[in-house]
């Protein structure tokens, strides 16, 4: 049997950092039922949404005509935990705009993981040095412990390391 | 220049009669992932998975690739699945497995649809009521716990200790907290008082008077309530929200009851970076529109850093906003971390709002102050 897809999906997201404190994120997505495009633009510090728009090329479920007028209600949200709840809560939960509305959550995913690139950038070359950042984030952010395989309560990057029982305020 | 940038490809092949194979590949600046997925076109169920890193961060990081095994048995269609994903590929293994994996699975979901030529319809959890019980052995320890605690009450009578921000499970499907544990737990450190601040649910008022008197002890009602603004606790409010509401529709209903609306961990923020990278500063932070809707701002709460908490706190006092304190727990050792020291004593709902209002209260670090963990 030949190894031909049946169907496939590309989708890439890109984030600039510009100079005058907006951050631009992009999503494009193409697959073999939809083609469609979604920008924002960020501002900092805040990183609230000042400005979304998309582009619906093609779909089999046919193009919204309310696109713009749809994601802009989420512009004046902030990008942080329970985004794309937020974002789905504003803009409705309607079939035909939900892969816009995740779309627009890669964006805001894009424009964390380009912060936290330059955080994980830092970690030293040294294995324990390494050690002993990875650790030391961890202390930094009670969230980070047991967020995931590197940081579980068992591994050697929070060795020693006790639970978090909230912060010593 | 582009600073970040993450590409996505699934392909689905059909395999067999029943059987779709999703080959995903992430890569972006940080993580390069690849997932081989089996999945019935019949059930969406997720027959089998392999996984391969080609570039991550951490030494531990290759660890995650045998906990893609617990997402065998997975339903693609299953309500939550993309949360349930999350959480155990993304916590327990790792967040980039887990972002393919789902995106995977929605290919496969497509092409699925496409093949049968039919949407499929997502299988709708049933709802549970809040309620929960307790094993003899732990009540009996524990009840010689209250007599101790209860006697320490006793000595400071001039106020009150509530932790304002619990959540208990079912009501916050979140928490795994079940309610009679949590007081249970809240009785024995020595708590006055919770505050139950379950996600957009309003607890039933009777089943509350219920609680209080089995448990002899003060439970009040809240209600965690998402906005476009952000997480607030609402006191006061009885009509039932769903979904996303916007704060300032929740400000004139609230107004209209007479409650209480608190900012809930206003700058809670990302793992691995904080809101100084960001360039936020508390003066520029107070200039957020929501400060001036809010009656009050969440200074300490146990699921931030200690710089987010202090953070909320500047924000608070140059907003001239009171401060509370509250676990924000969703088990049950989680319970009285933070909590609210009032003045004054306080019986009621009403009585809460009325101390809220009056301002004679402190955010208190509860657990750590007692030394009872």
């Amino acid at each position: 049997m030949p190894h031909i897809l049946f169907f496939s999906r590309n989708r890439s997201t890109g984030v600039e950092h510009a100079e005058d404190g907006f951050v631009k994120a992009y999503c494009r997505l193409q697959d073999s039922l939809m083609d469609a495009f979604v920008e924002i633009k960020v501002l900092l510090p805040d990183l609230e949404l000042k400005d979304v728009r998309g582009v619906v090329y093609r779909s089999d479920q046919g193009v919204p005509s309310d696109v713009n007028e749809s994601l802009r209600k989420a512009i004046g949200i902030r990008i942080g935990p329970g985004l794309l709840k937020i974002m789905k809560g504003l803009v409705g939960d309607r079939e035909d705009l939900n892969e816009l509305l995740n779309m627009l959550d890669e964006c805001c995913q894009g424009v964390i993981l380009s912060f936290t690139k330059d955080t994980l950038a830092k970690a030293p070359e040294d294995r324990e040095k390494a050690k002993e950042y990875y650790a030391w984030l961890v202390k930094e952010n009670v969230r980070l412990y047991d967020s995931c395989i590197a940081f579980a309560p068992d591994s050697p990057l929070v060795d020693g390391m006790k639970p978090p029982k909230g912060n010593d305020e | 220049m582009l600073k970040f940038m993450r590409n996505k490809v699934v392909g689905i092949e059909r395999k067999d009669e029943d059987t779709l194979q999703a080959y995903g590949m992430l890569e972006d600046d940080i993580y390069a992932v690849e997932l081989e997925v089996s999945i019935g076109l019949s059930d969406m169920v997720i027959r089998s998975i392999q996984g391969r890193f080609k570039r991550w961060t951490t030494p531990e990081c290759p660890k995650a690739i045998p906990v893609l095994q617990q997402a065998v048995g997975f339903c693609a269609l299953e309500e939550g699945f993309s949360q349930k994903v999350q959480k155990k590929i993304g916590r327990k293994g790792c967040r980039h497995f887990a972002n393919l994996l789902v995106e995977c699975c929605a290919t496969a979901e497509q092409a699925a649809g496409l093949i049968r030529g039919r949407k499929a319809e997502r299988v709708v959890a049933g709802s549970k009521g809040p309620g929960g019980t307790m094993q003899k052995e732990a009540k009996k320890h524990l009840e010689k716990s209250f007599e101790e605690t209860r006697a320490a009450r006793s000595e400071d009578r001039g106020g009150v200790v509530i932790d304002l921000h619990v959540h208990t499970y079912p009501a916050s499907a979140c928490s795994v907290a079940r309610v009679d544990d949590v007081v249970v737990e809240a009785k024995r450190i020595g708590l006055d008082g919770i505050c139950l601040m379950d996600h957009n649910y309003v607890w039933d008022r009777a089943r509350v008077d219920e609680l209080k008197r089995r448990h002899d002890f003060l439970i009040l009602r809240g209600n965690e309530i998402t906005t476009d603004q952000g997480d607030m606790l609402v006191l006061g409010l009885e009509t039932p929200i769903q979904g996303i509401i916007k704060l300032d529709e929740l400000r004139t209903m609230v107004s209209g009851a007479g409650g209480f609306i608190i900012a809930a961990h206003p700058f809670r923020g990302f793992l691995l970076f904080g809101s100084g990278q960001l360039g936020l500063t508390p003066e520029k932070a107070m200039e957020r529109p929501l400060f001036k809707q809010v009656d009050g701002i969440e200074v300490l709460n146990s699921k931030v850093t200690e710089k987010e908490n202090r953070f909320a706190s500047e924000v608070a006092k140059g907003r001239g906003l009171p401060g509370t304190g509250g676990s924000d727990a969703h088990q049950v050792s989680d319970i009285g971390l933070y909590a609210t020291r009032f003045f004054s004593k306080i019986t009621s709902e009403r009585e809460l709002i009325d101390a809220l209002r009056g301002g004679r209260y402190e955010a208190v670090a509860f657990k750590k102050e007692k030394d009872v963990f």
